[in-house]
């Protein structure tokens, strides 16, 4: 197969102010082959996104390309051709599908509008025959009742369909390359599978190329046909995607691969990519629990209602969660799984009393923390804490990291004077693995995975028994999660502290929790250690979550 | 992609110079507000324009840079004043006569020796020979001060309840919306005009009787809403940030979580808003004044300024006109570049 | 709207009552007797309870019926109407220009973003804005009216299309052109808002040109901004030139309250306060409804 588009050593900067300039894209090459899915893979900063949009030369305005760079379609350089030649392939040879189907979409047009629009502008079809052709475009990416939807408005969609209404725009004539960033990472899991495989279809029908741009390995080997491992604005390796998954030659590749928790395996700790990038080999024994203690906290019951308000006196009642129970033990983990708006956040507020329940006990050590005045929940404020989903705004940005952590111990009167807490706070970093300097330095000065464990070692400095985790990973970049995820197993041993861990990632809930809760709609709908609901998913719900994960590349599954 | 932040991050203040550094314009501005700020220092020390009212120059005085051009206002006024001299000796019938004593000894007590008028002023002179550079130098603290304590006042008020509806919610927020509806469905200047009829004849007007806090006052009342709007879905957006929640977890009080956590991080919004309306309330503050709803007779502002010019240009006396404008319009110019440049510096999403 | 239409009665009725002084005195003069003050109170019925009077008050609201101004003995209700079209017959070409002209100006500008067109624009709205509205009218009223004579200095007459034609352009052009430079700059800033959209960046990587996308995806989207802006000017149709009125003589509302204050003329001022916020409520009604036009994420409860 020839190539379709070819990126020679692309290179792209970013003016940040007047002398501030940001190298994004080093010396990038990497070719995209007629009838093929060419993965560009990374995580955040990797350059993977400017490099893609590069070629649409699709870029922010404060973006300058290398003169030295090309991108080669049809013996041409896009990066040399003149505005309206870019404007005449872009939506017609080339298109693009991006990660947030909400704002990528005109709020104020109709789904008919935009999609029609497109083929009006490259086709000169009439305003008729244009949405005549949306609806048949509509109908082939699985949209129902396609022909009542052109009078939609985007905000009446849900998230997969707006994306599927994206896809229809970017397939509307027929083009060459559709080059697809990150288009599933906004969508629900069970979702994401469903878009995903829409796409893979669509590329086989139409015969079209696709560059498929991603953080997740794991997706990838599922649709790819070559795949291209970037890393800090350079490519760390490239190659079929049987060779990048089978016989990878890069570190960080290997690291990648290797970093993220597997369902059939639960080993000690997770291999992290410092043990790639060093040579060492990763801790292989399996992961032995801790013995279980007396049950700490217990919900019973929960149930949360919104009042949501329709009018001066009227309101309506969403049910956020409704009958969740769970019982804690000491130096144990109970896993909460589910979707995006399926409360389980909303049980880890409950769990905290930072919200009050409509019904039932979130109980501590005993003690119901919804009936207790404010001075006396104080003391139990001390003995439960919660590390956030979002660590660039779990930590007041405006204070330094010390400052941050003596708070707590202040409150709680916890050290005989100042100079001792600031001292436990020191103590604290260097238990979470950051460098005492820490302490005068404020929370942008931080990398994500630093900062989740500045959060951890706040939620320690009050010594807490029960930690509330809450996303903790699903922020962090893969080869990060890993290390977190590890620090918190190691706390665990050594502090016998009793978890709540709320993921969407069934993967990572397996590989931490000792009791796994499914929810769905507020609702749990299956309970059981992780084994058993791996090996025998009984509800409907949890086998469709399961089948959602993404298995990398196996020989006979690069076609679903 | 580096992960946009949409929080200013700590040593904002400090980015924030570095960035008005790198901006031109911005330290232009910068440099002008400051010229103008030790000015008023030195108005208020009585260093400078101290002697505003005193009437130093013939009546319309001519500019120096136009010369002693004939001036036939300035000789009609002072033909009058000589003519005064002879009026017609009414001693016998008037009553008021022996008062007439009395006011002249102590008009003759106040001037120390009539000086001798000159003909021509630095910037020229208004209706009674006053130096109007003079007067715009002092109009201007009085102007600039109505500005920045009338935002001042309103910033605390809005901010106050901003911070209380948008943190509590529930019937607090309602409670203060309804307030908010209440003032804003009444057309401000109505509200204005209401406060000003009210305080200058209601049984307050003996407390307001001279200085600037009537205006104060005033703008404070009917300015606060905006900047309440404003720090309120501040605050709305920010009780439910995750630092804000870990702060409860922690046990922080509202108050604290309020006033210490959240309110450094929603300074940036308050601070922009408050130069605007500085600069609105110095332009509201001349209409007012310039009606005769504003600052008191006895004091000099951009806008009493203005009144007088009014019939000045009808008999071609331009000066005092353009010095209050010129005053006023490269003050708030650059106060709105300096704005500007403190909103691009401040916005996250342009980082 | 009622809740907030109690309130603004009661602000009104106690700001006066309770700050405003002794209507009577205000009335009878300096010199009055004291008889005379106690025959004022008594017909104004100040002599009673506060609730009694605010239960006047409030009959008085709602029958239209604000009694008589203590000055002109003109009744309140008569002055509002007498007054009102004179008032709209500049406001409102004032508000058409201002909205017609900034909104193509600012999209100009937003589409030669950062080039200098755009930056001299901005710096020459900037210090437009600087200068106060009243040297704009003194200056204007001075030139065209006076030096030039290319319109009347000031007058009003009885005939509708007569005003417009001879006495209204100049003071509506005169605020128009001074509207024009903050509205521009706002909008600009509507439109420079949308752009940074992502669905700005679909609607190039379709292949649509900067234009195309200006007028089909950011204009509308930045219309529903624009439009809340139109909604906050447009309560200001009634007294927002009462600096117009004052200077070119034009007998609109906005003069007859500068008057009733410098008389102390209470009832004028209380009832075309709550009269004026009972018609802003209205508009903001209006408002809401057409925002579901422009947005349809807007829904109607």
């Amino acid at each position: 197969m020839s190539a379709l588009v070819t990126v020679r050593d692309l290179r792209v900067s970013f003016r940040l102010g007047r002398e501030r300039i940001l190298e994004a894209v080093r010396g990038v090459h990497f070719t995209v082959r007629e009838d093929a899915t060419l993965a560009l893979v990374g995580e955040s900063g990797s350059g993977k996104t400017v490099s893609a949009m590069s070629i649409l030369r699709l870029l922010p305005e404060n973006a300058v390309v290398h003169p030295a760079s090309r991108v080669e379609y049809a013996g041409e350089n896009l990066l040399s051709a003149p505005a309206p030649r870019l404007r005449a392939l872009r939506g017609r040879e080339i298109s693009a599908v991006f990660q947030e189907p909400m704002s990528s979409l005109n709020p104020v047009l109709t789904v008919g509008e935009q999609v029609a629009e497109v083929l009006r502008l490259h086709r000169r079809m009439s305003a008729r025959a244009a949405l005549e052709r949306a609806a048949e475009l509509l109908a082939e990416v699985g949209i129902p009742e396609p022909r009542a939807r052109l009078r939609s408005y985007p905000h009446e969609l849900s998230g997969g369909q707006q994306q599927r209404v994206m896809i229809a725009m970017a397939i509307a004539n027929e083009p060459k390359l559709l080059i697809a960033d990150e288009p599933t990472t906004a969508l629900d899991v069970t979702v994401q599978r469903q878009v995903l495989e829409l796409i893979a279809r669509l590329r086989e029908r139409h015969r079209m190329s696709v560059l498929f741009i991603s953080h997740d390995l794991g997706l990838v080997g599922e649709i790819a046909d070559d795949v291209v491992v970037m890393r800090d604005g350079v490519v760390r390796e490239s190659g079929p995607v049987a060779r990048i998954f089978h016989a990878p030659q890069d570190a960080y590749t290997k690291a990648l691969l290797a970093c993220r928790p597997r369902l059939e395996a639960r080993p000690r700790r997770l291999p992290v990519i410092d043990d790639f990038m060093r040579g060492r080999t990763p801790p292989a024994a399996p992961l032995e629990r801790p013995p279980a203690g007396a049950p700490v906290m217990q919900a019973k019951q929960l149930r949360k209602e919104f009042r949501l308000r329709t009018g001066l006196f009227a309101s309506k009642a969403l049910v956020a969660v409704s009958d969740v129970s769970f019982d804690v033990a000491r130096g144990r983990t109970v896993g909460l799984v589910g979707e995006s708006g399926s409360g389980k956040t909303t049980v880890a507020l409950l769990a905290l009393r930072l919200l009050d329940p409509s019904a039932g006990e979130a109980r501590l050590d005993g003690a119901d923390l919804a009936r207790l005045t404010p001075g006396r929940m104080l003391p139990f404020r001390r003995r439960i804490q919660i590390v956030f989903q979002n660590p660039y705004a779990s930590l007041n940005p405006r204070r330094t990291i010390g400052r941050t952590l003596v708070e707590p111990m202040r409150i709680h009167s916890l050290g005989a004077s100042e100079s001792e807490r600031y001292e436990r706070a020191r103590r604290l970093l260097e238990r979470v693995g950051l460098p005492a300097d820490a302490m005068q330095r404020y929370p942008h000065e931080f990398s994500g995975g630093q900062r989740q464990r500045i959060a951890i070692a706040r939620a320690l400095a009050v010594e807490p028994e029960v930690l509330v985790c809450d996303e903790p990973v699903s922020a962090l970049d893969v080869s990060v999660q890993a290390t977190v995820l590890n620090l918190l197993l190691d706390l665990q041993e050594s502090l016998g502290l009793a978890y709540l861990f709320i993921s969407h990632d069934l993967a990572v809930v397996k590989y931490m929790s000792d009791e796994v809760l499914v929810m769905r709609a507020g609702e749990v709908v299956e309970r059981g250690t992780p084994e058993a609901i791996f090996a025998s998913p009984q509800h409907e719900y949890t086998r469709k979550l399961i089948a959602a994960i993404p298995r990398g590349y196996s020989k006979s599954g690069s076609e679903p | 992609m580096a992960a946009v932040l949409d929080i200013v991050p700590e040593n904002a203040w400090l980015a924030l110079w570095r960035r008005l550094q790198q901006d031109r314009i911005g330290a232009f501005s910068l440099g002008i507000v400051i010229v103008y700020l030790v000015m008023i220092l030195f108005a208020m020390a009585g260093l400078l324009a101290g002697g505003w009212s005193e009437e130093i120059g013939v009546p319309y005085a001519n500019p120096s840079f136009l010369g002693e051009r004939p001036n036939l206002e300035a000789a009609l006024a002072q033909r009058a004043a000589q003519r005064q001299g002879r009026v017609p000796d009414l001693t016998a019938v008037d009553p008021l006569a022996p008062k007439y004593a009395e006011w002249e000894k102590r008009t003759a007590e106040l001037k120390t020796g009539e000086r001798e008028r000159s003909l021509t002023l630095r910037w020229g002179g208004d209706r009674w020979g006053r130096d109007v550079l003079a007067k715009a130098i002092k109009g201007s603290q009085v102007s600039i001060a109505v500005g920045v304590f009338a935002a001042l006042c309103a910033t605390f008020i809005g901010t106050l309840l901003g911070a209380l509806g948008g943190f509590y919610g529930r019937w607090v927020n309602d409670s203060l919306e309804w307030v908010y509806n209440v003032f804003t469905s009444i057309p401000s200047i109505l509200l204005v005009f209401s406060l000003a009829a009210v305080l200058r004849s209601g049984v307050l007007a003996h407390l307001f009787a001279s200085g600037i806090w009537t205006v104060v006052i005033i703008l404070a009342v009917t300015g606060w809403t905006g900047m309440y709007r404003l720090v309120r879905a501040e605050y709305m957006k920010h009780r439910s940030r995750e630092y804000v929640l870990a702060a409860q977890a922690i046990g922080a009080s509202a108050a604290s979580r309020m006033f210490v956590h959240i309110l450094p991080n929603v300074s940036h919004v308050v601070l922009v808003q408050l130069s605007l309306l500085v600069v609105a309330f110095i332009k509201v503050e001349v209409i007012l004044s310039f009606l005769g709803l504003g600052v008191p007779v006895d004091m000099v502002s951009w806008g009493t300024m203005l009144g007088e010019a009014q019939t000045e240009l009808v008999i071609g006396k331009w000066w005092q006109l353009a010095a209050a404008t010129v005053f006023m319009a490269i003050f708030l110019t650059a106060f709105s570049m300096l704005t500007d440049s403190l909103r691009d510096a401040l916005d996250p999403k342009l980082r | 709207m009622i809740p907030t239409l109690a309130g603004v009665i009661l602000l009104i009725f106690f700001l006066f009552k309770f700050f405003g002084g002794d209507p009577a005195q205000i009335l009878a003069g300096q010199v009055a007797s004291q008889e005379q003050i106690d025959a004022i109170r008594q017909q104004l019925g100040l002599d009673r309870p506060w609730y009694v009077q605010l239960g006047i008050f409030v009959r008085d609201i709602f029958s239209f019926d604000f009694g008589k101004s203590w000055m002109t003995r003109e009744q309140v209700s008569e002055i509002f109407v007498t007054r009102l079209p004179a008032t709209l017959t500049i406001t409102l070409p004032i508000l058409i220009l201002e909205v017609a002209l900034a909104i193509p100006v600012a999209m100009l500008v937003a589409y030669h973003r950062g080039t200098l067109l755009d930056r001299l624009v901005i710096a020459i709205c900037v210090a437009a804005m600087s200068i106060s509205f009243l040297v704009y009218i003194i200056v204007g009223q001075y030139v065209f009216g006076f030096e030039l004579g290319w319109f009347p200095v000031q007058g009003w007459s009885d005939s509708f299309w007569r005003n417009l034609v001879t006495y209204a352009p100049l003071p509506i052009l005169l605020a128009a052109l001074v509207g024009l430079a903050p509205q521009t700059r706002l909008y600009r800033s509507f439109f420079l808002d949308e752009t940074k959209s992502d669905y700005v960046r679909t609607a190039r990587a379709k292949g649509l040109s900067d234009a195309a996308i200006l007028r089909r995806h950011v204009l509308p989207n930045a219309m529903v901004p624009v439009l809340t802006n139109v909604a906050l000017l447009l309560p200001g149709v009634f007294v927002g030139s009462f600096l117009l009125e004052i200077f070119f003589s034009i007998p609109g509302l906005g003069r007859e309250v500068y008057i009733a204050v410098n008389r102390s003329d209470y009832p004028v001022i209380q009832a075309f306060t709550v009269y004026l916020a009972v018609l802003t409520m209205l508009i903001n009604l209006g408002a809401d409804v057409l925002y579901r036009l422009v947005d349809p994420r807007i829904q109607l409860t």
